[in-house]
């Protein structure tokens, strides 16, 4: 039995369209992507904002559970007077959190905008999360991100209102970095897989005579002018001989799995 | 037509819910993917040019949201999820009499095999341009992982879209009306 007619021309449908998507070179690709990302915005946003929620309920149920157990009337003002005192913990928690923050924004030498991870990349091969910065805040392509803590990644879609940012745990982020203490220099990547809640990054090209001992702090070197010399990467973990050159292993300077506000490098002060 | 609809819906929430679900620790970091059984499901119970417009509008969003764009260079061009999704649910609509006849369990282990064989594809395609083609026991997970996470979802998510099919008044469901 063949196919009938309208299948082959649903057929021939699928395949121009196909082949039109297929045609999409790199700038188109981004185009495109940035496109579906603007669209999708007020989703994303509106999903972290109902996870946060989520999570705020799950935590009223925990007190709730409790007053059930508790019958007494001095019971319950207990748990009223400690379910209040949590919640001022939470916000003093986020007053110390936003205050930090600003305080390195203040003192950093670099203009800095700050901003918030709105949603984070399900797929299993790219480290990325999306912020809710773009192209309207001045955010354009290949910018800095950091924490006070160190550096997270770099901007690489931007959309009108969200951008996305690439993290150095991902294999195609490279950084090009130097060695405290030493005149070792190299390039730091992500692993292609990570388990764990720490992943770990890769400092490659070192000279065989390194020697690098576990705590060293690496730095970026400024070489590539992506991104400038200074922002700390994280400290060396571990260091081996290969047959051509030395890798050290590093601890990402930044928790990048509990990641919330961040900065976008902007330019020096 | 309604139901169709209604697929598309869900494809778009379910690829946004993708974003808000933590990786699972405990299966090496392995993601859960609810749309890939959604497609799959919809490659089941529609006819064939709905199931290529689905394959089509899901390949899309999973391309727009996934493939990165570093230094100027793509590494997955845009069009190759559409692809995959395209061979993967004509093979599952090919398999639509078992489906027709109220049997879910194939289509249910082939989802998962369909899904970890998505991701096996992604991690070929990044390899092929990063080079050293390795496959060490936490790459393996995080391929077989969302196979297992899918085929586990599978028989909820397809009872809840064959119930979803019923009150849509969905002409083109099993014969029976329900799953075995």
């Amino acid at each position: 039995m063949g196919m009938s007619r309208t299948n082959i021309i649903a057929l021939l449908i699928f395949g121009a369209v196909l082949g039109y998507f297929l045609s999409f070179g790199p700038s188109t690709t981004q185009k495109f992507k940035a496109g579906v990302y603007q669209l999708l915005a007020p989703f994303l946003t509106g999903g972290s904002g109902l996870k946060k929620q989520i999570t705020s309920v799950r935590t009223g149920l925990k007190s709730h559970d409790q007053l059930e157990h508790e019958n007494t009337a001095l019971q319950v003002e207990n748990t009223e007077l400690r379910a209040t005192n949590r919640g001022l913990r939470d916000v003093e928690h986020e007053v110390n959190r936003l205050r930090h923050a600003l305080n390195y924004r203040e003192r950093s030498v670099f203009k800095l905008m700050a901003a918030e991870i709105v949603a984070r990349d399900s797929s299993s091969w790219w480290r990325t999360v999306t912020i809710n910065r773009g192209k309207r805040d001045g955010i354009e392509t290949d910018m800095p991100v950091v924490t006070d803590e160190g550096l997270i990644g770099k901007t690489t879609t931007i959309s009108e209102g969200i951008s996305i940012v690439l993290l150095i745990s991902d294999e195609n982020c490279r950084v090009a970095a130097s060695v405290e203490g030493s005149r070792e220099q190299g390039i730091v990547s992500g692993q292609r897989v990570t388990t764990g809640l720490t992943p770990l990054l890769d400092l490659n090209f070192l000279s065989k005579q390194a020697e690098l001992k576990p705590g060293q702090k690496v730095y970026t070197s400024g070489v590539g002018g992506v991104f400038p010399s200074g922002l700390f990467i994280g400290p060396v973990k571990t260091f081996r001989v290969r047959e051509l050159d030395g890798q050290a292993q590093l601890t990402p300077a930044v928790d990048l799995s509990h990641l919330e506000d961040v900065f976008v490098v902007t330019g020096r002060r | 037509m309604i139901f169709f609809c209604v697929l598309l819906f869900l494809v778009l929430a379910a690829q946004i819910a993708e974003l808000f679900i933590p990786a699972l620790p405990w299966l090496y970091d392995a993601h859960i993917y609810i749309v890939p059984v959604i497609v799959f499901y919809g490659a089941m119970a529609l006819p064939f040019p709905l199931m290529l417009a689905l394959a089509l509008y899901a390949g899309v969003l999973l391309d727009a949201l996934t493939v990165q764009v570093i230094g100027g260079k793509v590494e997955i061009s845009m069009g190759s999820s559409i692809l995959l999704y395209g061979v993967l649910a004509g093979i599952m609509h090919g398999l639509r009499p078992l489906f027709a006849r109220g049997h879910w369990e194939v289509h249910a282990i082939l989802s998962g095999v369909f899904t970890a064989l998505i991701v096996l594809a992604q991690y070929l395609m990044i390899t092929f341009r990063r080079g050293s083609l390795v496959f060490t026991r936490e790459i393996w997970w995080q391929i077989c992982g969302p196979g297992i996470a899918a085929m586990l979802v599978a028989p909820i998510l397809f009872w809840l879209l064959q119930w979803i099919g019923q009150m849509t008044a969905y002409p083109y469901g099993p014969e029976r009306g329900r799953f075995e």
